[in-house]
């Protein structure tokens, strides 16, 4: 009897170690080694990023890369304050904008002595900017607005070249909705109202930005919201939502861009040239040769011009050891300013790119191209939607969209519950 | 009561750690944050009941729990029924008893988020074509109101759960005492008699099981209802589950999302407590 508690403890005893043990790791590295920690949100360039991350692996030996990419705007930020909270800080991170720089800041280092920071272009840094210092680099830059497919235009005799304004864009809805049948569609729009992102983000923006100038920070600091394009957003959603695929309250992004437009069942959506990827991934021939961009008409202000902005900054943690800050601003403006890294940005990546010194002849789809003459002639909107206040967006201003979509609310209900969330969360 | 020596201590103790470590302690955590203003990035001042005198006045909370409530009444109600119903089934005499076990027991086995995403097309692809050819539109547009979201989050919970509950209803049926069912066969009685005086008071105990199990895993549904309907439309169909990570995550209110943890793991664990406490006492000794 002894002999089996004998046993019994000392079998237990190991097994008590053994859970002791377990997660015990160690790493070494060499002597002047770098390993660098990339936490990244943009799903759409993975592979061609970590493609070019290998090569500069090769140039740079001591230099080691990890990326990790968790795509999604909120998921991103739940991902990142997880990977803090674990005590895994990353070296590099992503910041979008006036909010993340005030909750990140005891974290964000100085860009300002970068090669990026400097060839930046005018105004990309606006979001990112405190105390005279620069704590982000952009990614890229982005537009969006009616993304309409040319060969269903084409066969409806209309001419784009002629959609100016809010009437003449009534107009050619009204006359693509008359030949429906002809056409083969289903609606002229899908409007994905479950999307909370695309209609309180995005959407909103295009009309609330002329509000505070533009500027990210003048929304990001506003105590109150006007909403003095208010009714001009309304004509914009309701000319979306009485012409689209109906219910449009469920629809949601992989119907809008996958299932409806990339098979030429709607003639517009709104949407930015993000969206590429997923057409060309259907249908190439579409993607290459018959998508273009109309501008978002806010009555009142500018009818004919494109919201454009940048979506992300890269970030360089401050509290990781001074070779490693070194090494990543290092890499940074590599990608950035090399050739090398031009070159990926523009044929890789595809992307507008948010620097100067690059050749633009090189923008690789027919949306960005679209997106970069906007931007070159100046018909643009400011991107604000980053100065909102915490949720607000979407849960605030997105979910009483979707009500007033269901028509269980008003406009004038959507407008004033806004206005006070705004309000209450910038006491 | 048999004595606790040394190696009765050991051997429990990698369990007691864990929990310690994964449960008990975060779960102090948690408390504490609720008391701070903390945003999860850095640390928090201490505020008080700030975050709970907050939670009076907020109405997303209070419908978010109220619409979790309904849904849990619902979802118990329909599981339990479809369980026993389908234990009924499999443990009486038909030929394909154990292929039909498998079968229901299936949707099990697939995960809840899958499941939302297949339910999804379900409801709003199958539903409205079908609806378009028989001409019915009670089918079309569903799940872009409250009420079809709301139904279908429930027909989503009953069509994963009952399979498991109906296991837990056959491990109690096939213990079931044999001559007491032929000395009622004897007697006389029918098959609604024997089920309303033998079989439901003996099969008690399984109730109580499932009915815990129901009623917590309804509660703390999240992946199906971020799956299924995303809380739309206009976050009329959220749970408490999301709407707490939508105050932590989207309004990056973590300590107050924290609060709310505290208060619905109080009200999860008192409901939870009483419903068991009541169903123990019904149960018969045999």
């Amino acid at each position: 009897m002894k002999g089996k508690k004998i046993v019994a403890v000392i079998f237990s005893a190991l097994l008590l170690l053994s859970v002791a043990l377990t997660g015990c790791s160690s790493n070494s590295g060499g002597k002047d080694e770098v390993t660098l920690d990339v936490f990244q949100f943009k799903v759409e360039f993975k592979k061609q990023f970590e493609d070019l991350v290998k090569k500069y692996e090769k140039e740079h030996p001591n230099v080691h890369i990890n990326i990790t990419t968790v795509g999604g705007g909120q998921d991103y930020g739940v991902a990142l304050k997880s990977k803090f909270a674990s005590g895994k800080e990353p070296a590099i991170f992503n910041v979008g904008g006036p909010q993340d720089v005030k909750d990140w800041e005891a974290k964000l280092a100085d860009l300002s002595d970068t090669k990026a920071a400097e060839n930046a272009l005018d105004g990309t840094l606006e979001g990112v900017k405190k105390d005279g210092k620069v704590l982000g680099v952009p990614y890229n830059q982005e537009g969006y607005g009616l993304i309409y497919n040319k060969a269903i235009f084409k066969k409806a005799g209309i001419n784009p070249e002629d959609i100016k304004d809010f009437n003449s864009l009534q107009a050619a809805v009204e006359k693509l909705d008359s030949q429906k049948k002809d056409l083969g569609i289903k609606a002229v729009f899908a409007l994905p109202g479950k999307e909370t992102w695309v209609t309180g983000l995005h959407l909103s923006n295009a009309f609330l930005a002329p509000e505070f100038d533009n500027n990210v920070l003048n929304a990001f600091n506003a105590k109150k919201v006007d909403f003095k394009y208010g009714d001009a957003m309304k004509n914009f959603i309701d000319l979306q939502n009485k012409y689209s695929v109906q219910p449009t309250v469920s629809l949601d992004y992989s119907q809008q861009v996958e299932e409806l437009f990339s098979t030429g069942k709607v003639a517009m959506i709104q949407q930015g040239n993000w969206v590429y990827g997923s057409i060309a991934g259907i249908d190439e021939d579409l993607a290459q040769n018959n998508v273009g961009l109309l501008p978002i008409p806010v009555q009142g202000y500018k009818e004919d011009a494109v919201p454009v902005g940048i979506p992300m900054y890269w970030a360089v943690n401050k509290n990781k050891d001074k070779k490693v800050v070194a090494e990543s601003k290092k890499f940074l403006d590599w990608l950035y300013t090399s050739d090398e890294g031009k070159k990926a940005v523009l044929q890789d990546f595809k992307f507008i790119p948010a620097y100067k010194g690059y050749d633009l002849d090189k923008i690789q789809d027919p949306i960005s191209k679209e997106i970069y003459q906007y931007a070159q002639s100046g018909n643009t909107i400011g991107w604000v939607f980053m100065g909102y206040p915490s949720g607000w967006g979407m849960d605030t201003l997105g979910a009483d969209i979707q009500k007033y979509l269901s028509g269980k609310a008003s406009w004038d209900e959507v407008v004033k519950d806004s206005q006070k969330a705004w309000e209450v969360a910038r006491k | 009561m048999r004595t606790r020596d040394l190696s009765y201590w050991l051997f429990l103790a990698p369990v007691l750690i864990a929990l310690t470590l994964v449960v008990i302690v975060p779960l102090l955590f948690g408390v504490y944050y609720s008391f701070t203003d903390w945003n999860g990035i850095t640390s928090g001042n201490f505020v008080g009941f700030d975050n709970y005198i907050k939670m009076l006045h907020d109405d997303e909370f209070g419908k978010s729990l109220w619409f979790t409530v309904k849904f849990s009444v619902a979802s118990i109600i329909l599981i339990n029924v479809i369980g026993l119903s389908l234990a009924l089934v499999v443990t009486s005499k038909i030929k394909t008893s154990k292929f039909l076990r498998t079968i229901f027991f299936m949707p099990n086995l697939i995960g809840g988020l899958i499941l939302g995403f297949i339910w999804q097309f379900i409801f709003i692809k199958v539903f409205a074509s079908v609806g378009d050819v028989i001409g019915v539109e009670a089918l079309k547009g569903w799940l872009s109101t409250t009420q079809t979201g709301f139904w279908g989050l429930v027909i989503l919970m009953s069509w994963q759960m009952s399979g498991y509950i109906m296991v837990i209803y056959i491990a109690y049926l096939e213990g079931l005492p044999q001559e007491l069912l032929e000395a009622a066969d004897i007697d006389g009685a029918n098959a609604f008699q024997r089920f309303r005086y033998i079989i439901f008071p003996l099969v008690a105990p399984a109730f109580t099981v499932s009915m815990f199990l129901t009623l917590s895993n309804s509660f703390k549904l999240y992946d199906q209802n971020l799956s299924l309907t995303g809380g739309g439309p206009f976050k009329s169909t959220q749970m408490v589950a999301m709407e707490i990570f939508q105050t932590a995550f989207g309004e990056n209110q973590m300590a107050y999302a924290q609060a709310k943890a505290v208060i619905f793991f109080v009200i999860v664990a008192i409901i939870s407590l009483t419903q068991v406490y009541f169903s123990k006492k019904r149960e018969v000794e045999m």
